[in-house]
């Protein structure tokens, strides 16, 4: 009951007023209290007060919250109906651990270097080649998983530890992820190329784990913490002259700059060196912004219509939502146009996709409807995950759009 | 808990996804905007007028309750199933079937919302001028149940003004039609006026023929700041003597600029005493003239009076005035919200009596109004936690109710009597009148099966 305790004053300031109905995505979709802010925290607060036991169709109220955050903004009492669902899945984790099984076994893949290296290399090889023989295969869940990009070799192995440039005005420790390690490593050199234009040393520490956030949204606070661990240890004392701490996942870039504060909220005595880490962590847009691009060398020969998907940790986690704008207008012969509601969840939410894949792919749909009412011909954005799912669902609504990193977009320009 | 037999047949009926029988999906049922609760023997999402017309035989059969709900957001208590009955949700009647705009008529489902209705709406450069504070949440059918109030009323009128026809389902199961596209001769019983504001209780709607309007050429939104409660209240008063009639006419006291400043940052001076918002509308030529008029009035009493200069601005301010009765629970945990009406010229005595009642009872009450109307939501703030505090509250709210009685006004101007204002209601009619209202509700309903216990006890 611990846990539902620290939170109970802001369960008890919900006062019910249905702000958040117009702010939540899987109720707007639905239209079913148990899929909204308000109706998350009236059953949480029923658990904490002893009138409800934990059960299956509460599990799945608190499981199916994006954690997009938008509840939050909307909120006019304030009220975070996000961590509050954190709070609930961190307390059915300490009732029961993490269930189902095919939840805990991808946390527990995700968490280990190793098991997730081997697991790419099944899904990239024989994976693949299984699925592109079966019929009706081409989506899972609506996830589109026959074109779900593996890396040939995960993108650590491809790149020495030190990127070096003549004159380097910064040093850059470059946080790479998961998804840009085993999935989209051509995005991941991107970063580096865009770095290396700028006048930065890239540094890339070969002992990264994943940052804990998957694990830290299910509640196992135990593996997150031992992963943020290892990444604040290697880039705070191995590899202390790399002067910030860049990811270019919003979703990554949000865990390591805001959720380790939380996460180590408990630690008082290690909580300086937290919140030293988190002070040095940037994510690439906000970054480049910072330092000022070289512009003269941005090239593109063709006109090019572009959009841009504000991912949920980077508009409501990071609140970075100019700087990546700005720099796509800098790209020669960009013509930038606003998509509606361009701050709205993509649909992929973690694993919200794989386990209530229902509601995600409606989420999807009005998303990529959205991307095709700019006609623009490519999306933008800044998490890969935003990515792979935009360009899951733009494929299954037979669109045409690609859709891009920032700094995918950045690297072709420095090219051409 | 159902018999079998009934929930089978409800999910032959709408479907097995629309039904919802298990103790997580009913405990968030229970509850609206106010602070009471129940739990309800089922919940039943209905997405077509025959569903709805097989749901209430079925429950005529099997003699069960039925209580009907939009978007739960309502302050009276309307949608709680306080007896043993099944919720009738209407949040997947969301059809938009036509925007008229040569007959200034939309024909919408009940379950739409709002603020949905209005962005189509907006498409073809018309709205529908009630807007309730809870307007991106609430449903064209909560918003008639309740017959909705909103900024807008000073000028347009609440809901009931905008309702032209409805289709409703009757407790015996037929369907009729009330009224329709056209604006006048609507032959024998106002049939569609009885239904608007009953909160359910006589007829389960499932189309609504609302009236719309071309979205005005231009605005323009004013501030007046005041130290005082009671100075902004006399600008109200001279502004209505002056025969002037704003779109809006608004009013917040220092409590609630300060709890919506918390939220929206929209730049009101927390240290004012009450703000006015003042909004007027029309032709742009007009603008100018009426903007002055208004300055000219206001300044006699305001410390400061500015006209918004910015779209975002204008919105920021509406922001903050529709959050205030979310905004609250920053202070206290729970609130009261009062409803009660006076007429206009009586607006700054209402004002005394509420800052009386907060001193005579040691509560804490926000103001919040729609002055122009003299609807004013004073908002009592406490710990529903502690059972003395609320004990208070209840007294308290009951001098205010009493308050507006003795002004000539009335209980509830726009939030509905639902649960929450039932036991006031024999203070404002006559025992003649409250049974007429009871004749009504039997002759519509004689088993009592639609919304049982609200407003009125058979």
């Amino acid at each position: 009951m611990g846990v539902l305790a620290d939170v109970y004053e802001m369960l008890n300031t919900c006062n019910k007023c249905g702000g958040c109905h117009t702010a939540c995505k899987t109720y707007k979709l639905t239209g079913i209290e148990t899929m909204v802010a308000r109706g998350r925290i009236q059953l949480i607060k029923a658990v904490a007060d002893g009138k409800l036991e934990p059960n299956q169709e509460y599990e799945d109220a608190i499981m199916s919250c994006l954690l997009c955050g938008e509840c939050a903004v909307t909120c006019p009492n304030g009220v975070h109906g996000n961590e509050l669902v954190m709070a609930a899945r961190r307390d059915l984790k300490l009732r029961k651990g993490i269930t189902p099984f095919a939840k805990s076994f991808a946390l527990k893949t995700l968490a280990s270097p190793k098991r997730l290296g081997m697991g790419f290399r099944l899904f990239g090889g024989v994976g693949k080649s299984v699925l592109n023989k079966l019929d009706g295969m081409d989506y899972f869940r609506g996830i589109d998983i026959r074109n779900f990009p593996t890396a040939k070799k995960q993108f650590l192995e491809q790149v020495p530890e030190r990127i070096k440039v003549q004159n380097p005005k910064h040093k850059v420790g470059f946080y790479v992820g998961c998804f840009l390690n085993y999935s989209l490593d051509q995005t991941a050199h991107s970063v580096v190329k865009v770095l290396t234009k700028n006048d930065c040393e890239v540094i890339i520490p070969k002992d990264q784990v994943c940052c804990g956030l998957p694990q830290y949204c299910y509640g196992d606070f135990e593996t997150a913490k031992s992963n943020a661990r290892q990444t604040i240890n290697t880039f705070l004392d191995k590899y202390s002259d790399a002067e910030v701490v860049l990811s270019a996942c919003a979703s990554c870039a949000s865990m390591l700059k805001h959720d380790y504060l939380k996460l180590f909220a408990d630690e008082p005595s290690y909580l300086p060196k937290v919140k030293l880490f988190c002070e040095k962590v940037v994510e690439f847009s906000e970054y480049m912004d910072k330092i000022g691009v070289n512009q003269s060398q941005l090239h593109n020969s063709s006109p090019l219509t572009v959009t841009y998907h504000d991912p949920c940790h980077m508009v409501r986690g990071l609140k970075v939502t100019k700087q990546p704008r700005q720099l796509l207008q800098m790209i020669p012969r960009v013509e930038y146009k606003e998509m509606f509601e361009a701050n709205r969840c993509c649909g992929a939410a973690g694993l919200v996709q794989a386990f209530f894949h229902e509601v995600s792919t409606d989420i999807t749909d009005q998303k990529t409807q959205n991307i095709k009412d700019t006609n623009a011909d490519l999306v933008a954005t800044s998490c890969p995950a935003c990515m792979l799912r935009l360009q899951g669902g733009i494929n299954k609504a037979g669109q045409k759009q690609k859709v891009m990193h920032v700094a995918d977009l950045m690297a072709k320009a420095y090219e051409d | 808990m159902l018999s079998q037999t009934v929930v089978k047949r409800l999910k032959e009926i709408v479907g097995e996804k629309n039904v919802v029988t298990d103790k997580v999906g009913l405990l968030t049922y229970g509850y609206d905007g106010t602070l009471l609760s129940g739990e309800a023997l089922g919940v039943v999402s209905p997405t077509t007028t025959d569903q709805v017309v097989e749901i209430v035989k079925l429950m005529n059969e099997h003699d069960i309750k039925l209580v009907p709900r939009g978007a739960g957001t309502n302050e009276s208590g309307g949608t709680i199933p306080s007896q043993e009955a099944v919720v009738i949700s209407f949040t997947k009647m969301t059809k938009i079937h036509e925007i008229d705009t040569e007959n200034f008529v939309a024909v919408v489902e009940p379950g739409v919302i709002n603020f949905d209705l209005q962005v189509e709406l907006a498409k073809q450069n018309f709205y529908f001028p009630p807007d309730p504070s809870s307007f991106k949440a609430s449903t064209i059918g909560g918003n008639l149940g309740e017959c909705s109030g909103g900024p807008k009323c000073f000028k347009y009128g609440v809901t009931r003004d905008y309702m032209l026809g409805l289709e409703v389902v009757l407790p015996n199961g037929k369907v009729i039609q009330t009224g329709g596209r056209n604006f006048q001769s609507e032959p024998g019983y106002d049939l569609t006026r009885i239904i608007v504001g009953s909160e359910g209780i006589l007829g389960l709607v499932t189309k609504v023929f609302v009236r719309i309007l071309p979205i005005p050429r231009a605005k323009k939104t004013m501030l007046a700041l005041y130290d005082k409660v009671e100075d902004a209240s006399q600008t109200v008063a001279d502004i209505v003597a002056a025969g002037i009639i704003p779109t809006t006419l608004e009013l917040m006291d220092n409590l609630l600029i300060n709890t919506t400043e918390d939220f929206t940052h929209a730049g009101l001076p927390r240290d004012a005493g009450a703000v006015l918002i003042i909004e007027v509308d029309g032709y742009p030529e007009d603008m100018d003239e009426q903007v002055k008029t208004i300055g000219e009035i206001a300044s006699k009493i305001a410390k400061e009076f500015k006209v918004a200069q910015t779209a975002v601005e204008v919105d920021q301010i509406w922001t903050s005035r529709r959050s205030a009765f979310g905004s609250v629970a920053r202070v206290r945990p729970s609130y009261g919200v009062n409803d009660i009406t006076v007429p206009r010229s009586n607006f700054p005595k209402a004002i005394g009596g509420v800052l009386k009642v907060a001193k005579d009872f040691g509560v804490t009450i926000g103001v919040v109004a729609h002055a122009g109307d003299g609807n004013l939501h004073p908002l009592i703030l406490f710990d529903q936690r502690n059972k003395e505090e609320t004990e208070t509250v209840h007294k308290a709210e009951q001098a205010l109710c009493m308050m507006a009685l003795d002004l000539e006004g009335t209980i509830s101007g726009e939030h509905g009597i639902g649960l929450v204002k039932k036991k006031y209601l024999d203070k404002e009619f006559t025992p003649a009148a409250m049974e007429a209202f009871r004749k009504i509700k039997r002759s519509f309903d004689p088993t009592n099966r639609f919304n049982p216990g609200k407003i009125i006890d058979l």
